[in-house]
């Protein structure tokens, strides 16, 4: 009788892993994309779809040529069963607007009053971003927990910087804003004076967004309340960002814009409520491999996300700056993690007079 | 009453199964095979030999050196050979004894005035006693520390899932543990212990409490929050006394000694019986006909142990000598019961864990729940790179391998098995 041996803990949490963790994002994600098809219509579960095969595709492909095993067993092995691929597409879907079209392309098919009924374009935009997220930011770093920048936030950065030109999409407005109450622009590209009504039109999403998963905040109000409860993000760390944002916005911009009175309380709320702040800080700031694994790290994370926000807003050449700023916080991140190390349970400081101990380290 | 606790820690499954189950005497088998390393530091040096006739509580091995501990004999009978077999930590030589069946025994002498501190500490020499909550430390060392303590626990945390061996003594033996305690607070020269149990055993607390009031001991009891690991030393310690034991420092720094409850029924007996340590209190559960809790003789296989209580039922994967969270899984049951085996599991494929490790998300579980709050992502990560001085600047050294970190890691990762590697690095390359 030969039993099986390891090193303890010989049990673990049967209810804790990586495609849990995963699913739980993608079941928090539902009800931003739910919220997109009902403003933005099936244009929405167009770009999904493609955006789902193609981020699986890349990443099994991939597997499957590095791993040089192109039989069942290589794709029972692949990295695709965790799912991360998944919240990557979803991310990325809710990222992009509905509508993309490129002027050299026009692959587009539009019914008789001229509206697009189906976009090409889209569709290939979409395969471009998910095929740079999926294997330039994340497989080539390592997969999984290895990519030093969020893969979504980095395939719509991309798409912005290199088809914004061909006029696929701007930060600011929306290509599907024409049945939506107010103008093409959102509140960041017209930057009109700010209404009860319109803060209310923001909030329930009844207003053109630059990407589809910003449009409802209740949506994405309860995703954070969801993965805060199953215990996937620390709430604290959108909070934080959040409150930073809102903080250096009535600095940087409502104060200097010479407002008073009850005006700039609206103002700030329209600072929060408008762009990708909200669903950036819930979905994509707390994603594990970007973002530090200490407090006082998530801290700094947070505020500088928050900083770097409303530096673009106020002074920036572009209107909106949410995924620029969490881009360039990420790779501040190994740094934090490098630097800031908990003090473990019953450190002492050495002491004084002794040699002094650099890197932090408890006496040994 | 105000409940107390530590920082961080995890929530498990307690799965006390044998909670119920009275102690049980187990037979002693018709051979005995004892180990002559029951504790830490040096292996006891023989000191009978093939041939020799002892008796139940004869001593067959006495300690070599300072820190180390007597051995005695659990049967009465000859002694058929020294050889060298398996421990769970490593190898060493067992007595092997012939049970005649006649359990005659040859104690110490009761000690008339309990006390009396050197008499006392003698005692816990004579009798071989050493720290029962797996560790094994010699006790003799342990109360004697050479800084004056103020604070004594008696640790009844028992916070590993499973064992419930100490939770049995408390109620069934609650005198005779608390007397054992007062006698080890005695030998620190301390008037008033504290007893620790967690709040997951309010029959404990109760008959602590009853015994404290009939016996007139001087006592107090402080309950502790049902939370993993609770029953660690640093941890136990800043949850009662809200002191903290410097990072590489012992408990005694802080003027505080902590005590097994199990150590505490050994002295009673060897002090007031002249019964030296031969048997122990050890949780049998599982995937085992018959789980309980049961008095065994040192000596006893894992085998014979199994055989009385019926053998195995189920589809056993795995064998953990001591509990799941810190214990040791051996791959048979050929090996000795001894002073410091508190349980023996045998835990199904559904049970315990046989995943394969995954690559880490960084998802910052394990730095959540780490009691000693370290990063126990960068240790493992660095260790298996080979970057031993990087693992050590994240706190490898102060780990005390609880087990929290592995246990919530969603990608299964072996990190506790990652430090132990990186301390022995370490130590070998004199980081």
């Amino acid at each position: 009788m030969k039993k099986l041996v390891s090193a303890s803990p010989q049990i673990t949490n049967p209810s804790s892993s990586s495609r849990r963790i995963m699913i739980d994002v993608l079941i928090a994600l539902l009800p931003c994309v739910i919220a997109a098809t009902v403003y933005y219509g099936y244009h929405v579960i167009i770009n999904l779809v493609s955006c789902l095969i193609f981020c699986f595709a890349a990443e099994l492909l991939y597997n499957l040529i590095v791993n040089k095993n192109f039989t069942r067993e290589g794709v029972k092995n692949s990295s695709v069963t965790d799912c991360s691929f998944a919240v990557t597409a979803v991310i990325l879907a809710l990222n992009l607007p509905a509508v993309m079209t490129v002027k050299m392309w026009g692959l587009n098919v539009t019914d008789k009053l001229g509206a697009i009924v189906f976009s090409f374009d889209t569709v290939l935009l979409c395969a471009l971003g998910s095929v740079f997220s999926i294997v330039l930011v994340k497989m080539l770093f390592g997969g999984l927990g290895r990519n030093f920048a969020n893969p979504a936030c980095t395939g719509r950065v991309f798409l912005f910087i290199a088809f914004g030109g061909a006029g696929a999409f701007n930060l600011t407005s929306s290509l599907l804003g024409a049945d939506i109450a107010s103008s093409g622009a959102t509140w960041l590209g017209s930057r009109e004076s700010v209404t009860g009504s319109m803060l209310t039109d923001m909030f329930l999403g009844n207003t053109t967004t630059a990407a589809v998963g910003e449009t409802c905040v209740i949506a994405i109000l309860i995703g954070f309340i969801y993965l805060s409860l199953r215990r996937v993000i620390d709430p604290r760390l959108p909070l934080i960002t959040v409150a930073s944002l809102a903080l250096f916005a009535f600095l940087f911009d409502v104060v200097p814009s010479g407002i008073t009175g009850a005006e700039m309380g609206k103002e700030v709320a329209a600072h929060i409520l408008s762009g990708g702040l909200l669903f950036g800080s819930v979905f994509m700031l707390t994603d594990y491999a970007t973002s530090p694994n200490t407090f006082v790290g998530s801290v700094i994370y947070g505020v500088g996300v928050g900083l770097i926000t409303a530096l673009i807003r106020s002074f920036g050449s572009s209107p909106e700056g949410f995924s620029f700023a969490l881009l360039i916080m990420n790779l501040v991140v190994p740094l934090l993690d490098k630097y800031i190390i908990p003090k473990p349970f019953g450190y002492v400081k050495p002491e004084k007079h002794g040699k002094k101990n650099k890197s932090g380290e408890v006496k040994s | 009453m105000n409940i107390k606790s530590f920082k961080k820690g995890i929530h498990t499954p307690h799965n006390k199964l044998t909670e119920s189950r009275f102690l049980v005497d187990v037979p002693a088998p018709s051979v005995v095979y004892i180990p002559l390393c029951q504790h830490i530091g040096k292996p006891a040096a023989a000191v009978v030999t093939a041939g020799d006739y002892v008796s139940v509580g004869s001593k067959i091995g006495a300690a070599d050196g300072f820190v180390s501990a007597d051995v005695f004999s659990s049967v009465s009978g000859t002694v058929k050979a020294i050889e060298k077999r398996k421990t769970v930590t490593g190898a060493c030589d067992h007595v092997v004894i012939q049970n005649d069946g006649k359990d005659a025994e040859k104690f110490l002498p009761p000690i008339k005035d309990l006390k009396d501190k050197d008499a006392l500490l003698k005692r816990i020499k004579e009798a071989g006693l050493v720290g029962m909550g797996g560790a094994g430390f010699p006790s003799h060392v342990k109360y004697a520390p050479k800084k004056q303590v103020d604070r004594f626990i008696i640790n009844g945390a028992e916070c590993e899932p499973y064992i419930t061996c100490d939770y049995r003594l408390l109620r069934e033996r609650t005198a005779e543990v608390l007397l054992g305690a007062q006698m080890l607070a005695t030998v620190l020269g301390i008037d008033e212990f504290d007893v620790g149990i967690e709040d997951n055993k309010p029959l404990a607390i109760d008959a602590v409490y009853t015994a404290i009031e009939e016996k007139g001991i001087r006592a107090r009891v402080t309950m502790l929050k049902s939370k993993y690991p609770q029953g660690a030393e640093k941890q136990l310690i800043y949850a009662v006394t809200g002191r903290k034991v410097p990072c590489g420092g012992l408990p005694s720094d802080v003027g505080v000694v902590v005590g097994n409850v199990h150590t505490a029924y050994a002295l009673y007996e060897a002090a007031l019986n002249g019964r030296p340590l031969y048997e122990r209190a050890v949780t049998v559960s599982g995937d085992i006909k018959n789980q309980g809790n049961f008095f065994v003789r040192t000596g006893t296989l894992y085998g014979d142990l199994v055989d009385y209580c019926g053998g195995l039922e189920g589809d056993c994967a795995k064998i953990i000598s001591g509990g799941p969270m810190m214990g040791i899984a051996v791959p048979d049951l050929n090996y000795s019961i001894s002073k410091t085996s508190g349980s023996l599991l045998f835990l199904s494929e559904d049970d315990v864990n046989t995943s394969q490790p995954k690559p880490c998300i960084n998802c910052g579980k394990c730095a959540r729940a780490c009691p000693m709050n370290l990063m126990p992502m960068y240790i493992d990560a660095y260790t298996l790179n080979g970057d031993y001085a990087t693992a050590k600047r994240y706190g490898a050294l102060n780990c005390i391998e609880c087990g929290c970190c592995a246990y919530t890691c969603p990608a299964k990762r072996t990190i506790v098995q990652s430090v132990k590697l990186c301390k022995r690095k370490i130590k070998e390359l004199g980081l």
